[in-house]
C-alpha cells in the first residue's frame, strides 16, 4: 500500500477510537438503566422500563432532583451576576484591579475540590451556614463565576463600544445605555455563560458532598452514596436525565451561538 | 457619588481607597467590587482559616485546639509513611494520566481541527457531552465494562489474547482509564481553541518543502499549539493529583492524597492534621506545575503568541 493511504487509515481509525472511549462509558449507563434484573450488566440481558418506574416512587432521588434545581438556579443567577458586572467593569477598564481580578477568579479552579470543600466546610460551621442550600450555592458559585466571567470577557471584547458612547451621546443614562446598546448584542454570550454555571452546579459533587446535610443532597451526592454500597440500575436511571439535561443545553447553546464558539469557550 | 465613600466604615475605607487609586475609573472598579468580595470572602478567608487551624494543637476531644500554636500537624505529617505514601501515590497517578491525556488530546485536537461538515460536529459533540456529564456518572461507567467479569474483559478472553480475566478494576490502571475519560474534554478543547486560530498554510508549506506528515506535525503544528499544550498539562495534572471522584470508585487497597485528606477530617477528628496535609500538598502542586510550565514553555518559545 501507498504511504499515504496507511496514514490516512490509521489518522481515521485513531480518532474513531477516541470517539468510541468518548461515548462508551454514557453508553454503557444509558443501556444499563434498561435493565431488568437490579444488577448493572453491560449490555443488558433483558430490556425493561422498571427502573425508570421505581424512580418516580422513590422520594429519595425526587427529592435530590428538587434540591439539585434549587442550588442549580441559585448558582447561576449569583455566578452569572458577579460573571457579567466584573466582566463589564473589567472592559471598561483593564487597570490593575482587572490584572488582580483575572488570576484571583481563576485559581480555585485549579486548587483539588477537596481542599476546597474542607476549607469551606470550616469557614460555614464557623459562619453557622452549615448544611444549607446558601452554603452549597456559593460553593459553586466558586466555580462556576471564572466559566461566566471568561465567556463574557471574550464576548465584550468583541462588542463594538462605540454604540455605548451613541448611546451616551444621545442621553441615555448608564443603566439605560447597557439595556439598550449593550444588553441585544450579548443576550446570547449571557445565555451561555449562565446555562454552563447551571450545568456546572448540576454536576459538581465533591463540594456539595462536603457541604451538605440529608436534606440538602444534590443529585450527585446521593448518586455517590448510592454507588459506594452497590452497583443499582438506579443510578443508571438518574444519570440517563442527567445526560438528556446535557444534551438539552448543549442543542440549546448551540442554537444560540454555533458548537464551534461554544467548544472554544469551554476551554 | 462623592459623599458615598466618606460614610464608608474605616477598615473598608482603607481597602478601598488605594484600589479606587490604581483605577481609571470608579464605575468599571464598583462593577468588579462584587466579585472581588465574594472570591475574599469565599476563596481568601476560608483558605486563611485552614492555615490557621493547621497551625494549631490537636485535641482529645474536639477537631482542633482554637487558639493554639503548635506545628503539630505538620511534624505528624512529615514523619507518617501512610500520609506521604498517598501523596507520592498521588503524583504518579497525576504525571501518568497527565502524559496519555495530553498526547491524546494533541491527537484528537488536530483531527477535530482537520474534519468538516458532520465529523467535525461529531468530534466536537464526543468532547463536550462527557464535559457536560457529572464526575459520578462517567467513572462508574468503568465498572461493568473493566471489572474482571466485565465487557473487556470477555472481549480479551475470546479473541484469546489473555488466557486469565485481568483485573482493572478495582485498581490503578481503572483508577488511570476512568481520571483520563474525566480531564481529556478539557484538555482537548484547550488545545483546539489555539489550533483553530493557526494558519494551515505553514504547515502545507512545511510539506511542500518534504516533510513528512508526522514531521510536519510533530514540528510545525506541536510548537504552534503549546500555549494550548500548556493550559491542558496544567489542568490535567492538577485535577488528576487531586482526584477524588475516580480513586473513590474505582481504586482498590492504595489510595490517594484526596480520599486520605478526607478520612482524616471525618473519620479521625483530625482536623489540624488534615489541614495541614492540604497545605503541604498545595504547595507540592504548585511547585510542580511551576516546574511543568517552564519546562513546557522552553519548546513553545519560538513560536510565543502576541
Amino acid at each position: 500500500m501507498h504511504r499515504e493511504t496507511v496514514e490516512n487509515v490509521a489518522f481515521r481509525a485513531g480518532y474513531l477510537a477516541i470517539l468510541t472511549f468518548m461515548l462508551l462509558p454514557l453508553a454503557v449507563v444509558v443501556a444499563t438503566s434498561f435493565e431488568a434484573s437490579g444488577q448493572l450488566l453491560f449490555p443488558p440481558e433483558n430490556y425493561s422500563l422498571v427502573h425508570y418506574r421505581t424512580f418516580f416512587e422513590e422520594t429519595t432521588w425526587l427529592s435530590a432532583f428538587d434540591n439539585s434545581l434549587l442550588v442549580g438556579t441559585g448558582t447561576t443567577v449569583v455566578a452569572t451576576t458577579l460573571g457579567v458586572t466584573a466582566a463589564f467593569g473589567h472592559e471598561l477598564d483593564d487597570g490593575r484591579t482587572g490584572q488582580l481580578l483575572a488570576p484571583l477568579v481563576l485559581v480555585p479552579l485549579l486548587i483539588p475540590p477537596i481542599i476546597l470543600g474542607i476549607s469551606m466546610r470550616v469557614y460555614f460551621v464557623r459562619a453557622g451556614l452549615n448544611a444549607s442550600f446558601l452554603s452549597i450555592i456559593l460553593a459553586h458559585t466558586l466555580w462556576a463565576t471564572p466559566l461566566v466571567y471568561f465567556v463574557m470577557r471574550s464576548v465584550f471584547s468583541r462588542f463594538d463600544w462605540q454604540l455605548l458612547d451613541a448611546a451616551k451621546d444621545l442621553g441615555a443614562g448608564p443603566i439605560q445605555s447597557f439595556a439598550y446598546a449593550v444588553l441585544p448584542n450579548v443576550k446570547h454570550g449571557i445565555f451561555v455563560g449562565a446555562l454552563l454555571a447551571f450545568i456546572v452546579s448540576l454536576q459538581e459533587f465533591v463540594m456539595a458532598l462536603f457541604l451538605s446535610s440529608h436534606s440538602t443532597e444534590t443529585i450527585p451526592v446521593v448518586a455517590w452514596t448510592a454507588l459506594r454500597q452497590s452497583l443499582d440500575p438506579m443510578v443508571s436511571v438518574v444519570s440517563t436525565f442527567l445526560i438528556l439535561i446535557s444534551i438539552v443545553a448543549i442543542v440549546a447553546a448551540t442554537v444560540a451561538t454555533n458548537l464551534e464558539w461554544l467548544s472554544k469557550q469551554l476551554s | 457619588m462623592s459623599g458615598t465613600h466618606s460614610s464608608l466604615p474605616a477598615p473598608i475605607a482603607r481597602v478601598w481607597e488605594p484600589l479606587r487609586e490604581r483605577s481609571r475609573s470608579k464605575r468599571a472598579l464598583l462593577l468588579m467590587a462584587p466579585l472581588l468580595v465574594f472570591e475574599l470572602l469565599l476563596f481568601v478567608a476560608p483558605f486563611l482559616i485552614l492555615l490557621r487551624i493547621s497551625l494549631t494543637s490537636g485535641s482529645q476531644d474536639l477537631r482542633y485546639a482554637a487558639g493554639t500554636w503548635s506545628l503539630e500537624g505538620y511534624a505528624e505529617v512529615l514523619s507518617s509513611g501512610v500520609l506521604q505514601d498517598a501523596i507520592l501515590y498521588s503524583f504518579k497517578l497525576g504525571l501518568i494520566a497527565t502524559g496519555i491525556t495530553v498526547s491524546i488530546a494533541v491527537f484528537y485536537a488536530y483531527a477535530i481541527w482537520r474534519a468538516e461538515g458532520a465529523i467535525k460536529s461529531a468530534l466536537l459533540f464526543s468532547v463536550i457531552l462527557p464535559l457536560l456529564t457529572t464526575l459520578v456518572v462517567k467513572t462508574y461507567a468503568f465498572r461493568p465494562l473493566l471489572s474482571p467479569t466485565g465487557t473487556v474483559n470477555d472481549l480479551l478472553l475470546s479473541l484469546n489474547l489473555v488466557s486469565e480475566p485481568i483485573q482493572f478494576v478495582p485498581g490503578t490502571i481503572g483508577v488511570i482509564v476512568g481520571q483520563v475519560y474525566i480531564v481529556l474534554p478539557y484538555a482537548v478543547l484547550a488545545i483546539y481553541s489555539v489550533l483553530s486560530t493557526m494558519d494551515w498554510g505553514i504547515v502545507e508549506a512545511a510539506r511542500d518543502l518534504g516533510a513528512s506528515r508526522p514531521r510536519s506535525v510533530l514540528e510545525i503544528v506541536v510548537p504552534q499549539a503549546m500555549p494550548g499544550i500548556i493550559v491542558a498539562t496544567v489542568i490535567s495534572f492538577a485535577w488528576s493529583v487531586g482526584a477524588y471522584a475516580a480513586p473513590g470508585l474505582l481504586a482498590s487497597q492504595r489510595v490517594p492524597f484526596a480520599i486520605e485528606v478526607e478520612k482524616r477530617l471525618l473519620s479521625n477528628l483530625q482536623w489540624e492534621i488534615a489541614t495541614a496535609y492540604a497545605v503541604i500538598m498545595l504547595l507540592l502542586m504548585a511547585a510542580s506545575i511551576g516546574v511543568l510550565t517552564v519546562t513546557l514553555n522552553r519548546f513553545g518559545g519560538e513560536f510565543e503568541y502576541a
